[in-house]
């Protein structure tokens, strides 16, 4: 169990209240999938990255009265959120946990807050935030608005009652004006994929029109939560830079270089310092302009250190990826793969490639392609993302004996502390080599296992044809003997024969014949 | 006891046939049922009948079947269906046999053909038939035939009969005797099991075989075979089994001559090759349907054109009117016959050479046409006398 978040502002609210588009609030549609998304989220975020299985509700009321107001209700089991920490981790525009680095689903550390911002310029209402910790004696209510000039909360009530079920998680209740029409399909598609990368989770999903979609809880193995990391000296920029001097308690340059990067011990961290003319002993809060940029440079430049850590990543595991893909998609064939580590301007990121085949899927004219980042669905701007090339220009499907339309998904899952996302909306990844390159490997190499099954497959289905063949003539064929049967000393009759025979076939084709376990199941009455 | 009843009225010829006849199936498939009961893979060792297989003998003039067999295994996919077939086929005739019933081929076919309903290897449910077409059952039907070495008629079944005889013998057919001079303007059919029929007693010298069924009918009221002490056949056509194993019979149990008559074209031809060496399709029951000594007397390339040393039967002027230009079927079927071993002989390459350097035939009604005494009193004896045949 981690402790409580830490929260920090980092921009007023009203910067965001401007460039709604940024976060995703474009339009009513728009807004109605990315709060739904930003909630779902912070709920996962709260259970799955502190080692509690998830039980997640998510609730879309429409308004009686006037229709293009909707009520989104988003219920965990999370850690919750501590009391005195509720107003500004709902109220106030943040970022969390200081300058670490978290691989976390969030992805502008806005979540929540934007939510309630939205929904406050669109209809007014305060947000309802239940919320208790793991063993609260109470459970809390606030009611929040969020004063948009001065980045705060404003709190309007606030109340509690004891909590005599141990519950502890969150509930956010918030009023938006949406379009529940326009947006169904991506918001049943974004909660259908969320369940496949979570099939550790119990997530319940009533939309306005009262569907309720279940997703059941198909396996208690989490994933080992994200940790905390340092940054490598090759990701950092010069405002990141900036933020850890005026962070760190170290007095010299030789002591901020070795304690609060990843990558960097004491004498790694001199031999550069010699290497780059700096001085050692040089306090970091000191430093000019000039020298930060030149410091910057050395970093990036400098290629002796050790390469940045990916223990503190969370992958989702090849393991849950086969049993989402199995229990969402109910497919024949499933597969996947977690690549070895990789490493992008001093941020390290993992691949995932999953394959899902036949059974449930329907036949489509390109692979049906489930992208992630971090664990969250992305399901904007497929056609711009790397994964798109690789699975539609990259792959020739033929040598891998797929022919298109084919029941075939591949899911592409990448995770880091930074993704190289195209464009503000970050719904794609953009296509650098490295991160092509690794995801091209992924999908062939689930593709070659796809290839080895369907091979085994036709050998089987041929040598099941084969064996059907016989079979279905075996009563003609004893009726026939039963007549030339009346000499044998022992009477015979035609189910001693028609057994006989379908041993015959049986010790020929032994495992093709898993479930004909008599001709009588394969020849059927004429009547 | 409806049966009993039966029985009362059938031959005793009959009955003593079928007994051996189940006795033969017994032992083949015996072997089969033994195997099943052993967990051995249940096989039926087949003779082939493919021409490849099929053995032009010299010596005897016949086609026969070569040693060639191949395994017919239910095991085997690719022969699973007709491994089926052949013992639905046998369950079919073993019936028939101890029933006391006759079925044609066509009655085999119907008896057999039924819907077998089964789920495929992706569950779907299918139907096939046992046999779609009487091409299937009859191919079946000749396999048996080969694996327990009976003829059909030795298993009593029927064919539709077409050949007809007359002349001065009698013989018992079932349990009654047939005086075969006393059929007034018709004649008698020849049954289609001829194996059971026994000749009593014969007076004649030779057998005349006409293909056509008209110049039969014309010769046997003008009195042909009175006048030349002859046994009269027509085979109506192209000869059935039942014609061809009766004039056999003829030819070897009575030492008769047998004498064949046909238009001068290459089915004609073919007809005599039928009757004297055995049909390729058929070639396993060559050695008891042919009748290799048989001669064909004609109608020949010489008889109508002659040549140096031989005056044409026809003028010029008869020919202009009976002579038909040949289509180009009659000429491609003319060139296989030159390929088959058995026409491979001087008196052939000549007659059919002709043909194709005249290609023009001739039908025997044009003999008639010049007159049907020519024909009988003078066209066929002289031809007999003088040996202008083809042996």
């Amino acid at each position: 169990m981690s402790t409580a978040e830490k929260f920090r502002s980092i921009s007023p609210a009203e910067f965001f209240y401007r460039n709604k588009e940024i976060a995703g609030f474009a339009n009513p549609a728009r807004a109605l999938y990315q709060s739904v998304r930003e909630l779902v989220e912070n709920a996962l975020d709260a259970t799955d990255s502190h080692g509690i299985l998830p039980e997640i509700s998510i609730s879309i009321d429409r308004d009686p009265n006037k229709t293009y107001v909707y009520r989104i209700t988003v219920k965990d089991n999370g850690i919750g959120v501590p009391e005195n920490y509720v107003p500004d981790a709902f109220g106030r525009v943040l970022f969390s946990s200081k300058y670490v680095l978290r691989q976390t689903r969030g992805l502008f550390g806005l979540g929540a807050k934007m939510v309630i911002l939205y929904g406050q310029i669109t209809v007014g209402e305060p947000a309802e935030i239940v919320s208790a910790t793991i063993n609260s004696k109470k459970i809390y209510k606030y009611k929040i608005m969020i004063d948009i000039k001065e980045n705060k909360p404003i709190v309007l009530e606030k109340s509690w009652w004891p909590n005599k079920t141990s519950w502890h998680g969150t509930i956010v209740k918030v009023a938006i004006e949406g379009d529940w029409g326009k947006a169904r399909q991506k918001v049943l598609e974004y909660v259908k994929r969320t369940a496949i990368v979570t099939p550790y989770a119990n997530i319940v999903f009533r939309t306005p029109d009262g569907e309720i979609k279940i997703y059941q809880r198909v396996v208690d193995k989490l994933p080992p939560p994200p940790r905390e990391t340092k940054p490598h000296p090759h990701g950092i920029d010069l405002e990141m830079l900036k933020a850890m001097i005026s962070e760190t308690k170290t007095q010299t340059l030789l002591d901020f270089l070795s304690e609060e990067f990843q990558g960097v011990g004491r004498v790694l961290a001199e031999r550069f310092i010699t290497k780059n003319n700096f001085d050692p002993n040089a306090n970091p809060k000191t430093l000019s302009k000039d020298d930060l940029e030149k410091l910057v440079r050395a970093l990036k430049e400098f290629n002796e250190f050790r390469k940045p850590r990916s223990d503190h990543l969370s992958p989702i595991g090849s393991d849950l990826i086969k049993i989402g893909l199995s229990s969402i998609l109910k497919p024949e064939f499933v597969d996947a793969i977690t690549r070895k580590p990789i490493v992008y301007e001093g941020h390290s990121m993992i691949v995932e490639v999953g394959i899902a085949y036949g059974g449930a899927i329907e036949p489509v004219e390109e692979p049906l392609l489930l992208r992630f980042a971090n664990k969250i669905p992305l399901l904007y701007d497929e056609k711009s993302d790397v994964a798109w090339k690789v699975v539609s220009e990259n792959i020739d499907w033929g040598y891998y004996d797929i022919v298109f339309p084919a029941p075939i998904a591949i899911l592409v899952h990448v995770c880091g502390t930074k993704i190289p996302y195209k464009g503000v909306g970050k719904e794609s990844i953009a296509e650098v080599p490295i991160l092509e390159n690794e995801i091209e490997e992924g999908v062939r190499h689930v593709a070659r296992s796809l290839k080895l099954y369907l091979a085994r497959k036709q050998k089987e289905e041929e040598a099941a044809r084969k064996a059907i063949t016989l079979i279905k003539y075996i009563p003609e064929i004893a009726s026939a003997l039963v007549v030339f049967a009346k000499s044998n000393p022992e009477p015979v009759n035609v189910e001693t024969l028609e057994s006989k025979l379908f041993e015959l076939v049986k010790n020929r084709f032994r495992d093709s014949l898993k479930n004909i376990s008599s001709p009588r199941d394969v020849v059927l009455s004429v009547e | 006891m409806a049966m009993e009843q039966t029985k009362k009225f059938i031959s005793s010829v009959d009955i003593r046939a079928r007994i051996k006849a189940a006795e033969k199936f017994n032992e083949v498939f015996e072997k089969v049922v033994k195997a099943v009961l052993n967990c051995e893979e249940p096989r039926l060792v087949i003779p082939k009948r493919t021409l490849s297989n099929t053995i032009y003998d010299k010596e005897k003039g016949l086609l026969l079947l070569g040693p060639a067999t191949f395994e017919r295994s239910f095991l085997d996919v690719k022969e699973a269906r007709k491994f089926m077939q052949t013992l639905l086929m046998a369950k079919i005739i073993y019936d028939a046999l101890i029933n006391n019933e006759y079925p044609t081929i066509r009655d085999l076919f119907y008896r057999g053909k039924h819907s077998i309903r089964y789920r495929d290897h992706k569950g779907r449910v299918e139907e096939e038939n046992t046999w779609d077409e009487q091409k299937e059952s009859d191919s079946v039907l000749r396999d048996i035939e080969v694996l327990v070495n009976l003829l059909r008629e030795e298993m009593l079944i029927l064919s539709k009969e077409k050949g007809k005889v007359v002349g001065d013998m009698r013989i018992r057919s079932g349990d009654d005797v047939i005086d075969l001079s006393k059929m007034g303007h018709g004649a008698y059919a020849i049954e289609p099991t001829p194996d059971l029929i026994e000749f009593i007693d014969v007076n004649a010298e030779f057998v005349l075989v006409v293909e056509k069924d008209a110049v039969f009918q014309q010769l046997h009221r003008a009195g042909f075979w009175k006048k030349y002490r002859a046994i009269l056949v027509t085979s109506a056509g192209q000869p059935d089994r039942a014609t061809r194993r009766f004039v056999r019979r003829l030819n070897e149990e009575l030492k008769l001559p047998v004498y064949i008559l046909t238009d001068a074209d290459p089915y004609g031809w073919y007809i005599y090759s039928v009757f004297k060496i055995g049909s390729i399709t058929l070639s396993y029951e060559s050695e008891r349907l042919a009748t290799p000594k048989a001669k064909f007397l004609g109608v020949s390339m010489t008889d109508i054109f002659g040549d140096k040393n031989k005056k044409p039967y026809l003028s010029e002027s008869e020919r202009r009117n009976f002579i038909i230009k040949a289509k180009k079927t009659d000429i491609k079927r003319a060139q296989e016959l030159l390929n088959y071993e058995w026409f491979k002989t001087e008196k052939w390459s000549k007659e059919i050479n002709i043909f194709l350097q005249k290609q023009s035939k001739l039908e025997i009604e044009a003999l008639t046409g010049k007159g049907l005494h020519f024909l009988m009193d003078t066209y066929i004896p002289m031809k007999i006398q003088t040996q202008d045949f083809i042996e």
